[in-house]
């Protein structure tokens, strides 16, 4: 009776908690909604039930534990949810224990979830469910994201992470039964005719054993692989001479087949079953591990070095794509100034000048203002042309290098400016643009927003890394989100892997930094 | 009045040589790289030089350096740097030695004979002249500075002009005032700005530049 009711509890638990993690179902109103709202928490309900059950079940304590779960369930929710893996893995230890004190001769009958365990019979039955119980546990402490989960998810990350060795993470696991095996055919104080001193000896041997065979796994996933199959193929091939010349050679047991009391004929095909089949895993496993080695396993330096140069690539990709693209956008910008702008002023001054060939012999004052506004015309066409080149490349720039063109913008400006430029060379020319331009973009960002009165521009180089500084002692609180400009200066400096900073705590100051690796030259040379 | 022109275009230097010799000038030296201008300021030693800032060897700013080093060898060496583009910056360092005799304008100046003609005179003279779109840039700068803002409307046009170097008879023939209403409000400004006030026409356009440049 009690086990129906932890069953079904455990299987509408379950089926409740899963349902609500299903998307795109809307929570229905009603105490149905309520059920899917506790989720993983209505688990507590079988998980208490469990552990009442075994506790001997009488004298109150199933109904206690039910309220005090049934309580956590319907006011802390994800506190009960949180709980639910600690108490199966709990339960799991509790069953091992018991499962051992079975072996070891107690004779009371204890109810195990859906098994009653007594001496004669069920300690296997509870070993399953702890077995089911332990994994069950740790999977739901990981999905809950419970106390804890993080040391077990980084270790099982570390573990499942691809690349280690590029050998899958099974095959490494393979050595486990394969050094249990081992063990159980040596046999417990009997190695090969060396009697051991107490089993002591042995249980330090078998711990060191299976330690050993984790923290190969944990640390070389090839090389356990490597230990599995060579193992397998050992254990595969003595299987056969077991099954063949028993017991003529020594052994203790040889997996199912119990080698000291079982009758001939078991030995033999029980012994060249198991034998065929780990023969088998054997040479499944062999060749994989042989090709891995063979292809030379990979350096882990490389391999980082591998997934750094593919993230470089994707960078490279993107900023590539951003900078051609902005450099299209700039030049579609340039043809639409000329023409609109110089190219139309020199067809108009083309026109008067016609005009004024003709007018010329009829009427010379005519002519004469006719000329006149031509001049007039060409020294448009002149200032736009002037400041569209200024706009690709300030004369300054080109001329002086950064340092000056900073000064220079620093002149235009129309705020107090204070300066601090400390550069050990020159920097190349396109870097120098994107930084100047940058500073320019935070200079016209001052003087239109942040009602500043005076404006700082450091300038500096330090390791590799070029550095631009603007603090300004405005009302800060600006959004780097906000501006289209700024996005624009961060995607040119992303180019040359640059970065573009903006703090602006309300009430100010604004800082914009903006950092660039790049090397600096020598300093150029005066030239007269 | 000799000169000396550097221009790396052909058609420019030529153009300029035709303006300056219909005008009366003598061209001593044209010529069409730095190192030659230096060489023929030193030689030459013209009444002034018209130099273009971008030249070769290296295309940048060789033209401004080359004058520039000529004024260090010799003091007040009338100078007038022409350029496509005006830089405070540029204007600054011609202006650092507070010795005169410096111009630097836009090259389309060139197209207002009379006026360019008069540039040169004044340089040649020991005279300061400014680009007007230098001197908007600096009044920009000082726009919203305590003193520059109570002075009237007027005195902020004739501050302008006198940056630009212009004389008391240029302002009022410019503004179309008389010449003592000019200098009326060159005193004016003068006191707002706590400047003393010279009778010298380039003592007061230096008076003003270093103002405006502070």
């Amino acid at each position: 009776m009690l086990f129906a009711i932890v069953l079904l509890l455990t299987i509408g638990c379950i089926a409740f908690a899963l349902a609500r993690e299903a998307r795109g179902v809307p929570r229905p109103d009603g105490l149905r909604g309520r059920i899917r709202d506790r989720g993983w928490a209505l688990l507590l309900l079988p998980v208490a039930m469990s552990a009442a059950v075994m506790a001997g079940g009488a004298h109150g304590l199933i109904p206690a534990e039910l309220i005090i779960a049934v309580l956590l369930i319907v006011f802390a929710p994800k506190a009960a949810a949180r709980v639910v893996p600690y108490g199966m893995l709990v339960l799991a230890i509790v069953g091992v224990k018991l499962a051992r004190s079975y072996q070891g001769g107690n004779t009371s009958g204890v109810q195990y979830l859906f098994v009653h365990a007594v001496s004669h019979g069920g300690a296997e039955l509870v070993l399953a469910e702890a077995g089911v119980l332990f994994v069950t546990g740790l999977w739901l402490l990981l999905r809950l994201d419970a106390p804890g989960a993080r040391p077990v998810r980084a270790l099982t990350a570390r573990w499942l992470a691809s690349g280690r060795g590029g050998i899958s993470g099974v095959a490494a696991l393979l050595l486990i039964p394969v050094v249990g095996l081992t063990m159980q055919l040596l046999g417990p104080g009997n190695w090969f005719g060396w009697q051991a001193v107490d089993g002591l000896d042995v249980a330090v041997m078998d711990l060191t054993l299976l330690a050993g065979a984790l923290v190969l796994i944990f640390r070389s996933r090839a090389w356990a692989a490597t230990l599995a199959a060579a193992g397998l193929l050992v254990l595969g091939a003595y299987g056969w001479v077991i099954a063949l010349f028993w017991p003529a050679v020594p052994g203790f047991g040889f997996a199912f087949v119990d080698l000291q009391n079982s009758p001939p004929h078991e030995t033999f095909w029980g012994a060249g079953l198991e034998a065929s089949v780990l023969l088998a895993a054997g040479l499944w496993l062999a060749p994989r591990v042989a090709r891995h080695h063979l292809a030379g396993s990979p350096d882990p330096e490389l391999v980082t070095r591998a997934r750094q140069l593919t993230q470089r690539v994707q960078t490279l990709t993107q900023t590539r794509h951003d900078a051609v693209d902005t450099a299209v956008a700039e030049l579609r910008r340039i043809e639409r100034d000329l023409h609109d702008g110089a190219q139309a002023r020199l067809v108009a001054l083309g026109m008067s000048l016609r005009a004024a060939e003709r007018l010329f012999p009829a009427s010379p004052e005519a002519a004469l203002a006719l000329v006149a506004e031509a001049r007039e015309s060409s020294s448009l066409a002149l200032t736009e042309l002037r400041d569209l080149v200024r706009g690709i490349y300030p004369p300054v720039l080109a001329d002086r290098g950064l340092p000056d063109a900073i000064r220079a913008l620093a002149l235009d400006s129309p705020l107090h400016t204070v300066l601090e430029i400390e550069l050990p060379g020159e920097v190349e020319m396109p870097v120098a643009a994107a930084v100047y331009f940058s500073v320019a973009e935070a200079l016209a960002n001052v003087s239109k927003h942040a009602s500043a009165r005076s404006v700082h521009i450091e300038l500096s180089y330090a390791a590799g890394m070029l550095r631009a500084e603007v603090t300004d002692d405005g009302a800060g609180g600006a959004d780097p989100a906000l501006g289209s400009g700024l996005a624009g200066v961060e995607r040119r400096l992303a180019t040359f892997d640059g970065i573009l900073a903006v703090s602006s705590p309300p009430g100010g100051p604004t800082i914009l930094v903006i950092e660039v690796p790049c090397a600096l030259s020598s300093p150029k040379t005066s030239s007269c | 009045m000799r000169v000396v022109i550097a221009e790396d275009l052909f058609l420019l230097r030529e153009g300029l040589v035709r303006l300056l010799t219909a005008h009366g000038f003598e061209v001593v030296a044209a010529v069409a790289s730095a190192p030659e201008l230096l060489r023929a300021l030193l030689d030459e030693r013209p009444d002034v030089g018209i130099v273009d800032v971008r030249l070769p060897p290296t295309h940048t700013d060789d033209g401004l350096r080359a004058a520039l080093q000529a004024r260090r060898q010799v003091p007040g060496l009338p100078v007038l740097v022409l350029s496509q583009y005006v830089e405070q910056l540029y204007a600054r360092e011609l202006l650092a030695d507070q010795a005169g005799g410096v111009g630097y304008l836009l090259k389309d100046r060139v197209f207002n004979d009379e006026a360019f003609t008069a540039a040169i005179r004044n340089v040649a003279a020991g005279g300061t002249v400014l680009d007007p779109e230098v001197v908007q840039k600096l009044m920009v700068r000082h726009s919203r500075t305590e003193p520059v803002t109570r002075l009237t409307p007027r005195e902020h046009d004739v501050l302008a002009l006198m940056a630009e170097g212009r004389s008391n008879a240029a302002i009022a023939q410019r503004l179309f005032i008389s010449e003592k209403a000019v200098s009326k409000h060159a005193a004016g400004i003068f006191a707002k700005l706590d400047l003393t006030l010279s009778d010298d026409d380039n003592r007061r356009v230096l008076a003003v530049l270093a103002y405006l440049e502070s």
